[in-house]
């Protein structure tokens, strides 16, 4: 069965970059969010497999919602997308239970190696 | 020839005020050392006054100097008496060393300390009292007890080697086309920890989170009884590394490491200085408030060029951009270095709290317990600075007004000792500085009284008041329900001072009271003060910014069920409706005929406030800049700061904007 995936990003272009990405390789996009208060609602919902999530988002960071949702539940594998200069944020997010992370902006292949480490598969 | 001492005064006065502060430190734990630990702590005394002395005399201070051998003389008494200092004695070193602290806070500022004879004479009496009989005032120790160095000592290890888990080296290679190498290293370094115990973290993890990462190696071994198919398998799980090897260590000697970032707390206040690393520079906190303002000055610079940049014809854009984001980059980490440089654990400013509670406990002959927890925690030195006093003043109220006598406590059940508690710890992105007491609370009702008496709330409004808002109402000025003023609460800083330093560093208060069960006093600060996530939001033709720490949700007014009384209107949030009121109106702006409005929910009280804006422009990091006079007067302004467009934009306090 194809692994569900919530894509978390204030940006509509990086959640269509996203979703592309994931689509091609096979994944099943279950659901969007735009900021992090709507990320912790949306996985309530839909419980995914992984979630990628930007980290400076309006109304609730995505540090914030990764502390939420691991709090919900700590299996949960969320993938931080960050960009240059955001270092200390993405060690802050990890410290918060995030799996791993992506360096915006990234490689279609750089996302699927980092996606399949997290889920067990590469 | 003569040697310009001047030069040297700098060093002199940081280094004999860290041995004053140890000496004061070191006299109020020896009361509750046990008899074992005495002789130890008493030579670590008799070294602090001997240090002092001898750079005094070289800095030409005689009066110190002699102050300090007077000193000195009476704790080589103690050591021989080899017993508990009687409390008086403590008290007459307590009193010397304030003496010396005032000649070192004299020589700073360029004067010759004058000659304090009355205490050089109690000292030279206090030590005759000592001799020539081998004790007095204390019962004799046992000769055969060994002495026990004080300070942390590994208990578990000292009991019964237990059996440990196996430890495996590990050393790993970051692959070299990863962007961030720190932050994949420091992953490993997390999913490691997540295993077991990590040890011999190579590069350490300071080095590591920076990025400094030599060859992109890091080795490390951990400690686990995870089999070592599971931390391959986890090494695996590990994007961008490549693993150089793994093996399993014959144990050695377990006792001579330390897991990485074991707790460093010791449970006692430590009696000797920690030795400090060798490779570590002192700098003053202006040099680094002038690093960081730099650093402030290039994000907001860098901000402004990619501004110019976007008005480039198209083709010429790209390039432009990307110096600019490698420039941002490099900017931001050079901005986030310089800030942790002036992260300071918050035992810099509890480090004195235990005299002080002695101090004030005596005086009103008062028996008090003082338990410090989390004391480790780092916060921005300019929180500290601004953090020093209202600390010492809650601790004052809840000793003074707090507890009860010990009569008093008995006849509630109480043990005779009161107990107040300094609590820190890291609460998500901010500290949390519980300062507690187990006493007689505060009586809400009486507060009510007083703000009627001083016509600050009419007896409607007054009566009307929740609990956890009247107990605020100490923080007014000139509120206070203590029958008599006492010198000691009394003195400099209010509640209403303490109130307005946390909320001035971007922090909040929040008391809690319950009648005969004591009083706790909350504060919840940021970890730093210069950089802030700002929510901007537009009001007529002004940019505002909201700390983001302070808004908690926004929606959109079209969709936002509004309900009116008498001319207030109201949202409804859960069970409580919260008052909605205009931004605009509230800083005096003139009334917008804006179409798409938003309401924020932002922080403020108990129930919270929403803020009605014409349009959310957008999240943003900025640098804080202090507003300077006659702004800084300007109540609900806690600073400004300058947007990429060059645009200044003046950050609101929720707080205080609505405060009467």
């Amino acid at each position: 069965m194809a692994k569900r995936v919530l894509v978390v990003d204030d940006a509509i272009f990086m959640r269509n970059t996203l979703k592309d990405v994931f689509a091609a390789a096979g994944f099943e996009v279950v659901g969007e969010a735009q900021h992090g208060l709507e990320a912790v609602e949306r996985y309530k919902q839909l419980q995914p497999d992984l979630v990628t999530m930007d980290i400076v988002m309006p109304y609730k960071s995505g540090i914030e919602a990764t502390r939420d949702i691991i709090k919900m539940d700590p299996r949960a594998n969320i993938i931080m997308c960050s960009a240059l200069g955001q270092e200390n944020l993405v060690m802050e997010a990890i410290e918060a239970g995030a799996a791993d992370f992506v360096v915006k902006p990234f490689k279609h292949e750089d996302v699927l190696a980092v996606v399949k480490k997290v889920l067990g598969e590469g | 020839m003569t040697v310009d001492m001047s030069r040297y005064l700098g060093l002199f006065v940081s280094e004999s005020t860290e041995h004053l502060d140890a000496l004061a430190r070191t006299l109020v734990a020896l009361e509750k050392l046990s008899a074992e630990e005495v002789p130890a702590a008493v030579d670590a005394l008799f070294r602090h006054a001997h240090s002092l002395k001898g750079m005094a005399a070289s800095m030409g201070l005689e009066a110190t100097a002699q102050l300090a051998h007077r000193a000195e003389d009476l704790l080589e008494t103690l050591r021989g008496a080899r017993s508990r200092p009687p409390r008086e004695t403590v008290d007459l070193l307590l009193a010397t060393a304030d003496t010396l602290s005032a000649h070192v806070r004299a020589a700073a500022a360029g004067e010759v300390p004058g000659r304090a004879d009355s205490l050089v004479r109690a000292l030279e009496s206090a030590r005759a009292g000592f001799t020539p009989g081998p004790v007095a005032g204390g019962r004799p120790l046992p000769a055969a007890v060994p002495q026990v160095p004080p300070g942390p000592v590994a208990p578990a290890e000292a009991a019964a080697p237990a059996v440990l888990p196996p430890r495996f080296a590990v050393k790993v290679q970051v692959v070299a086309s990863c962007r961030v190498p720190g932050v994949r290293a420091f992953v490993l370094y997390r999913k490691m920890a997540g295993l077991g115990n990590v040890f011999a973290l190579t590069p350490p993890l300071d080095e590591l989170k920076a990025g400094r990462l030599p060859r992109n190696e890091v080795s490390l071994e951990l400690e686990t009884s995870a089999p070592e198919a599971q931390v391959a398998e986890v090494l695996g799980g590990i994007p961008e590394l490549s693993v150089l090897s793994l093996s399993r260590v014959a144990l050695v000697s377990p006792s001579t490491s330390a897991p990485v970032q074991a707790p460093p707390g010791p449970q006692g206040p430590r009696l000797v200085g920690a030795p400090e690393s060798a490779r570590t520079v002192r700098v003053r906190t202006e040099l680094l408030d002038d690093l960081l303002d730099l650093a402030g000055e290039l994000l907001i610079t860098t901000a402004q060029v990619r501004e110019l940049g976007r008005q480039l014809p198209e083709e010429q854009r790209a390039p432009v951009e990307e110096g600019v984001d490698r420039l941002h980059a490099l900017v931001k980490g050079l901005h986030d270095r310089v800030m942790g440089a002036r992260m300071t654990p918050i035992q810099v400013i509890t480090d004195r709290l235990p005299r002080v509670a002695r101090d004030v406990a005596r005086r009103k002959g008062l028996e008090v317990e003082l338990e410090l927890s989390g004391t480790e925690t780092e916060l921005d030195r300019v929180i500290l600075d601004e953090l020093a006093d209202p600390l010492l003043h809650l601790l004052r109220n809840c000793i003074d007004h707090g507890l009860e006598s010990p009569a008093e406590r008995a006849a509630a059940g109480k043990p005779a000792a009161g107990r107040v508690r300094v609590e820190v710890r890291r609460e998500r992105d901010r500290v949390l500085v519980e300062v507690s007491d187990d006493g007689r609370g505060m009586d809400a009702g009486r507060l009510r009284t007083a703000a009627v008496e001083r016509g600050l709330l009419t007896a409607a409004q007054a009566s009307a008041l929740p609990d956890a808002e009247a107990w605020m109402l100490c923080c007014l000025p000139g509120l206070s329900t203590a029958a008599e003023v006492s010198d000691i609460s009394g003195r400099g800083v209010g509640m209403d001072a303490v109130k307005r330093a946390v909320e001035g560093v971007g922090g909040t208060l929040d008391i809690r009271s319950e009648a005969g069960k004591g009083t706790r006093f909350s504060l919840r600060l940021p970890l730093t003060v210069a950089v802030v996530n700002l929510l901007l939001a537009e009001v007529g033709t002004e940019v505002v910014g909201l700390p983001l720490s302070q808004v908690v949700g926004a929606v959109d007014a079209a969709e936002a069920p509004l309900s009116e009384q008498r001319g207030r209107r109201f949202m409804p949030r859960g069970d409580a409706l919260v008052p909605v009121h205009a931004l605009g109106r509230l800083l005096g702006l003139p009334e917008s005929a804006g179409t798409h409005r938003a309401l924020l929910l932002a922080e403020a009280g108990a129930g919270g406030v929403v803020l009605e804006v014409d349009r959310l422009l957008g999240q943003q990091e900025v640098v804080l800049k202090a507003l300077s006079r006659p702004l800084d007067a300007v109540s609900g302004l806690s600073g400004v700061t300058i947007l990429g467009s060059g645009r200044p934009v003046f950050i609101l306090d929720v707080p205080r904007l609505l405060a009467p």
